[in-house]
């Protein structure tokens, strides 16, 4: 095609062969009526050997049911329809070409399927636009990766801003060496949301959120200066309290419970009470390494549901009553 | 002789814009009835030559106040004129006795023929 | 209401351009799904910008929760759709939209995509056909998963004082399956309508 030929502008032909985006075209019997470059250098299929078949005999491998109701819903509705990458990696597998792949093995695509009216007003063809995202699909893998990266480093909950797991855990080694060295006292509270799954279900999730930060301000709120909160689990936080004996755990305990009581959670015009359940250890000389002091007010916490749930066990009364029991 | 009619339809506008497509100079009388209670109050106190009747109306609708002719009167004129234009909606109307069913909004050309058609003009 | 938009006679004549929009849209989603489809008579009402959540909340038959897709619409009258789906979002109809076989986390959306997006594209067919106009939309999203209606739109950035609400139902009754959708359109936007309802009521 001549250049010098152009007056205005370049024919439309032109620009339709040379967009750096797939287009086609088809009529109600999906035959094919026109396949841009893009389609004819990704699928490898002129469009010599396209036009004027059917589509679904040149590419039996197509997702023909959905596709076909698709194109359907156009000619019928007169509505452009669209398909996104998120949820359908592609519509044609073709192969990409960047240079490095981040993990996606084929083009990522978002299509448009408009109609095109002919003059009676009703739909004669759909034009199919085909847009490949594969660049910006590797984008959005890269930031899930860096955030996941980042989770690992952090030492925060993203959603309440406590401590989490990870941090947690290294402050209980710490903390438990201290102790073992210096003396002194240690304990441990862990506590969950009673009936967590059942505020989900009635309220809805956002509202679930809305309890989990808000236990976690009161948390904040009522600790001292040296102890550690941080989330757990799901609807599991922890406490490590240095300096201060199951005792002293205790009446933190009844502080919290009492905020709790006195202050439920607010989500919009939706007041949502709730209660927990709580289990506590003490660091003694028979605790073993750290994870037995947590696995002992994990004990505590069990036997707290057992009793009904919104109370509060220590696990050195349960050892003694153990103790007890068996004389 | 002057045809006596009964228009039923919730809305003003679509009162209106039925009367501005009767066919010119047909010599009709046309009372309003605004919800299928007054339809059917109408119909009661003087019963029309034919009635025009919207489905979709609140509290008693068209295809209550069908039902309702049905088993008061021995014979009925109702032309229904519709929004809603799904065969189940036209087959129920006419299995109720409806002469006709005429889609929304109404073309000129097609009323005409309909009257016509059932001896109105 | 702080201000009156729309006429009582502009009110009742939009009510009926509505009806017969929704009539028609009923008729081509029927013909698509080869299903008997109800779509309920449209409520049209002027809402404030505080009054929205609650009464979308108040919506007839509405779900406590739902996941909401939500379209924007121009350029003649600019607006958003938003389509609000119950807990079992559109399992019952996957057949018909031509999933097959189990429905991945993927798969879903895309359904739920897929169903706003032709129930849209159906009323505002029918609406663009009575106000002789064509309406362009956006591809649809995912506004909120599992979400209580009266958060629903504090999602969106509600930057107007009123608007006009057009709310209507859809149902398979046969594959018990419902939704809702509706159109907001914001005060400034609404001078086409009120010139095309004029000239509907000039013509009387």
């Amino acid at each position: 095609m001549s250049t010098q030929a152009w007056h205005a502008s370049p024919p439309l032909e032109y620009i339709i062969d040379h967009v750096n985006v797939g287009l086609f075209v088809v009529n109600r019997d999906f035959e094919v009526v026109l396949w841009n470059r893009f389609m004819a250098l990704h699928s490898g299929k002129t469009a010599e050997e396209v036009v004027g078949h059917n589509l679904f005999d040149t590419f039996p491998e197509l997702p023909q049911r959905w596709l076909q109701q698709k194109l359907r819903s156009v000619f019928l509705l007169k509505n452009a329809a669209f398909t996104a990458w998120e949820q359908r990696p592609y519509l044609f597998k073709f192969p990409h070409n960047r240079p490095i792949t981040g993990g996606v093995d084929s083009m990522r695509q978002n299509c448009t399927f408009q109609p095109i009216t002919d003059d009676s007003g009703e739909v004669a063809y759909v034009c199919v636009s085909i847009f490949d995202m594969t660049d910006a699909s590797i984008y959005q893998e890269r930031l899930q990766e860096t955030k996941r990266q980042l989770e690992e480093i952090s030492v925060r909950d993203g959603l309440t801003h406590l401590f989490n797991r990870r941090y947690l855990e290294a402050c209980l080694y710490t903390e438990f060496d201290r102790v073992r060295r210096y003396g002194g006292r240690l304990s441990v509270i862990i506590l969950d949301i009673d009936h967590f799954k059942y505020i989900n279900d009635t309220y809805g999730h956002p509202t679930g959120d809305t309890v989990l930060i808000h236990l976690a301000e009161i948390l904040r709120n009522n600790l001292r200066a040296s102890d550690i909160a941080g989330r757990y689990g799901g609807e599991e936080f922890a406490l490590i309290l240095p300096n201060t004996d199951p005792a002293g755990a205790a009446t933190l305990t009844e502080r919290i419970r009492h905020a709790i009581a006195e202050h439920p959670a607010r989500h919009g015009d939706t007041v949502v009470p709730f209660s927990i359940s709580v289990g506590i250890s003490g660091l003694t000389d028979a605790v073993p390494e750290p994870e037995a002091l947590v696995k002992n007010a994990d004990l505590a916490l069990y036997r707290a549901k057992a009793n009904g749930r919104d109370s509060v066990v220590r696990y050195d009364e349960i050892a003694a009553d153990d103790l007890s029991d068996s004389q | 002789m002057t045809v006596s009619v009964l228009v039923a339809d919730d809305s003003k506008f679509a009162r209106r814009q039925l009367l501005r497509t009767l066919p010119e100079g047909w010599d009709a009388d046309v009372r309003h009835a605004k919800d299928g209670q007054e339809a059917l109050d109408g119909f009661r106190e003087r019963q029309p030559d034919l009635l025009f009747l919207d489905l979709t109306m609140p509290d008693v609708d068209g295809f209550q106040v069908l039902e309702t002719l049905s088993q008061e009167f021995e014979h009925y004129n109702v032309i229904v004129i519709s929004a809603d234009v799904q065969p189940k909606a036209v087959e129920r109307a006419t299995e109720l006795g409806a002469l006709a069913f005429i889609k929304k909004p109404v073309d000129g050309e097609e009323l005409t023929n309909v009257l016509g058609q059932h001896g109105f003009l | 209401m702080t201000v009156e938009p729309l006429t009582e006679d502009q009110s009742d004549a939009l009510q009926e351009l509505a009806n017969i929009a929704m009539g028609r849209a009923g008729k081509s989603l029927s013909t698509l799904l080869d299903s008997f489809v109800i779509l309920s008579v449209p409520r049209v009402t002027v809402v404030d910008v505080g009054d929205v959540a609650d009464t979308v909340a108040r919506m007839a038959n509405a779900p406590e929760i739902g996941t909401a897709v939500r379209q924007a619409f121009f350029p003649t009258v600019r607006g958003e759709a938003i389509t609000i789906f119950g807990p079992e979002g559109c399992r019952e109809i996957a057949d018909l939209m031509g999933h097959e076989g189990e429905l991945g986390d993927s798969q879903e959306q895309e359904l739920l995509l897929d169903t706003a997006n032709i129930l849209v594209g159906a009323v505002l067919n029918g609406l663009g056909e009575q106000m002789e106009t064509e309406f362009k939309y956006t591809p649809p999203s995912i506004l909120a998963v599992r979400t209580p209606l009266q958060q629903l739109l504090n999602a969106e950035n509600l930057d107007w004082t009123c608007a006009l609400l057009i709310e209507v139902n859809f149902s398979l009754d046969e594959r018990g399956f419902t939704c809702h959708m509706l159109t907001l359109m914001p005060e400034n936007s609404l001078d086409y309508i009120r010139r095309t309802l004029d000239e509907m009521l000039e013509d009387l």
